[in-house]
């Protein structure tokens, strides 16, 4: 018996159509009785031929995605100063609401799909003494024309037309009265903070045997069943607050563009919707919401809610204050 | 080997026929090391260098290459020098359009007007929507915009007690039906909750009231 090609040399020969010339190792021909070929042709390892899904885990497809979730328009940077509350003049029920402060907000940079991969506007807020600010950064305001400032933070929108021109204020103005803004910002820390604050453990028993640990963890995993080890993420004591939190469709009760005061409401949102055919009023409460996260003075992020109608608005902020003023 | 090894507990006696050289120079050379010296100064490029010299220093040691000082633009008039309390602000322009004379704010501004409502006095409250409330006055909170007092009632012989926001638009009037009966010497009268000192029912006194007004207006009314 003659040796044979081993499997893939002898697809080789077969798909380059050397079946008839003789290499300098013979050939053995492939016939079929009915019996199974020992090396049947493989498919190909590559994932290659036509009619292939279009790949979704590309930079490209991911934007697609977000495309419905982004916001058309840049956000801006405030400082919560308080709470406090307003009275509806018409049902006279009490809204609780959060009063925020925008301090010399000024566009300072774009990213861009061709430089950076996404859009986004970076906005800065504030003012900080150049001399405490490294020489790089320092340039980075100056280039545009800008002085240096406390908090820089960027806010995605959807595409080139929500990139406001550099070196643009954005003054409280910016948004409406009645619009819905989602506000993000660290919550208070809480410091090293035990299970049962920070997770909502039951704690153990005060007696039955318990001695000193009555708010402490019990078991912190399985035993040898479960491997003998204490599993990823496992909940435990350590520091607790001081993390970003975003509180979606708040409201905006009230908007000073001279003091830079934008009122944001604190409170449980209720919406109305009327169903025609039923003739009924049905009450959809949204998700507890609450108030804006965090100590007063803390920074605050705000931008159109995703999760609401985008506000019919003029795209740049002069236009906006000239429409006003009109 | 055997011999080796028996010598070698005695290989520290080397270090001491060695010693004191080696240390010695080893202590100057490491004073030496920290001796402070000031960083060396940049020479400057001599003058009048002729240009097709340059092109063989590096770009950053050229003159056109210099570095220059950042400007440092002026920041804008600031919203925060211009408004230091935007939550005064808020409650302020809210007072202007709830309490345009300031009248509910002096009906219970206690530490200042005489004349206001004290713990202590029965009061009545009537709503633009709902019946009216009459209680005994338990305490004032004077807390700007969400200033409130606290009524205590027993209604079909329940006690009941309410807080009142005094800036509520939904408040029509509060009329002081009767004033404290003797001197009450504080702010909160939280003692009246405790049995012994309970006040009960205020009703018969704040419907006396009532009849009393009717009568000096139906009085009124007929002249």
């Amino acid at each position: 018996m003659a040796p044979r090609l081993s499997g893939k040399l002898a697809q080789l020969s077969q798909s380059l159509g050397l079946w008839e010339i003789p290499l300098t190792i013979p050939q053995i021909s492939i016939r079929n009785f009915g019996i199974r070929s020992l090396n049947p042709p493989k498919p190909s390892r590559f994932n290659n031929h036509p009619g292939l899904p279009v790949l979704e885990s590309t930079s490209t497809a991911a934007l697609r995605r977000k495309a419905f979730s982004l916001p058309l328009r840049t956000g801006a940077i405030g400082i919560k100063k308080g709470m406090t509350a307003i009275f509806d003049t018409e049902t006279g029920k009490r809204i609780p609401c959060t009063v925020l402060q925008l301090d010399r907000v000024e566009v300072v940079s774009h990213k861009t799909r061709e430089k950076h991969g996404y859009y986004a506007v970076q906005v800065g807020a504030g003012w900080k003494h150049p001399r405490n600010m490294p020489n790089s950064l320092l340039g980075h305001f100056s280039a545009q024309g800008l002085s240096p400032k406390r908090h820089v933070f960027e806010f995605r929108v959807k595409d080139e037309s929500g990139l406001l021109p550099v070196g643009e204020s954005i003054p409280a103005s910016w948004f409406q009265e009645g619009q819905y803004v989602d506000a993000r910002s660290n919550t208070k820390g809480k410091g090293f903070a035990g299970v049962m604050k920070r997770h909502g453990f039951h704690g153990q028993d005060r007696s039955h045997g318990v001695s000193l640990t009555h708010r402490s963890m019990g078991s912190a995993g399985p035993s040898q069943g479960g491997g003998s080890r204490v599993y990823p993420g496992k909940k435990m004591a350590g520091n607790m607050g001081n993390t970003q939190n975003t509180v979606q469709n708040l409201k905006i009760l009230k908007v000073d563009a001279e003091s830079g005061i934008v009122v944001v409401s604190g409170e449980y949102m209720t919406a109305f919707l009327t169903s025609q055919s039923s003739n009924c009023h049905l009450l959809i409460v949204d998700p507890p919401t609450g108030a804006v996260s965090g100590p007063k003075g803390c920074v605050v992020r705000i931008q159109d809610a995703i999760k609401k109608p985008w506000p019919e608005v003029a795209s740049t902020p002069a236009a906006t204050a000239t429409a006003t003023a009109a | 080997m055997a011999s080796l090894s028996t010598m070698r507990p005695l290989g520290c006696l080397r270090s001491l026929w060695k010693a004191p050289d080696m240390i010695q120079s080893q202590i100057t050379r490491r004073c030496l090391s920290t001796v402070y010296s000031q960083r060396p100064k940049r020479v400057p490029l001599p003058q009048g260098v002729p240009e097709q010299f340059l092109s063989q220093l590096p770009t950053r040691m050229r003159p056109e290459n210099t570095p220059k000082p950042i400007k440092v633009f002026n920041p804008p008039p600031s919203a925060r020098k211009a408004c230091k309390d935007p939550v005064a602000k808020v409650t302020e322009s809210q007072l202007e359009t709830l309490d345009p004379k300031g009248e509910r704010k002096a009906l219970f501004d206690y530490r200042r007007n005489p004349r206001s409502v004290r713990p202590g006095d029965i009061v009545r409250v009537t709503f633009k929507n709902g019946d009216p409330f009459n209680g005994v006055v338990l305490s004032i909170k004077l807390r700007g915009i969400d200033t409130s007092f606290l009524l205590r009632n027993e209604l079909t012989r329940v006690a009941v007690e309410m807080s009142v926001k005094v800036f509520n638009p939904n408040i029509q009037s509060v009329e002081i039906v009767q004033r404290a009966q003797r001197k009450i010497r504080r702010a909160r009268l939280y003692y009246m909750r405790s049995r012994k000192h309970d006040r009960r029912s205020v009703e018969n006194i704040a419907n006396a009231y009532v009849r009393q007004k009717k009568a000096f207006m139906g009085a009124g009314s007929r002249k």
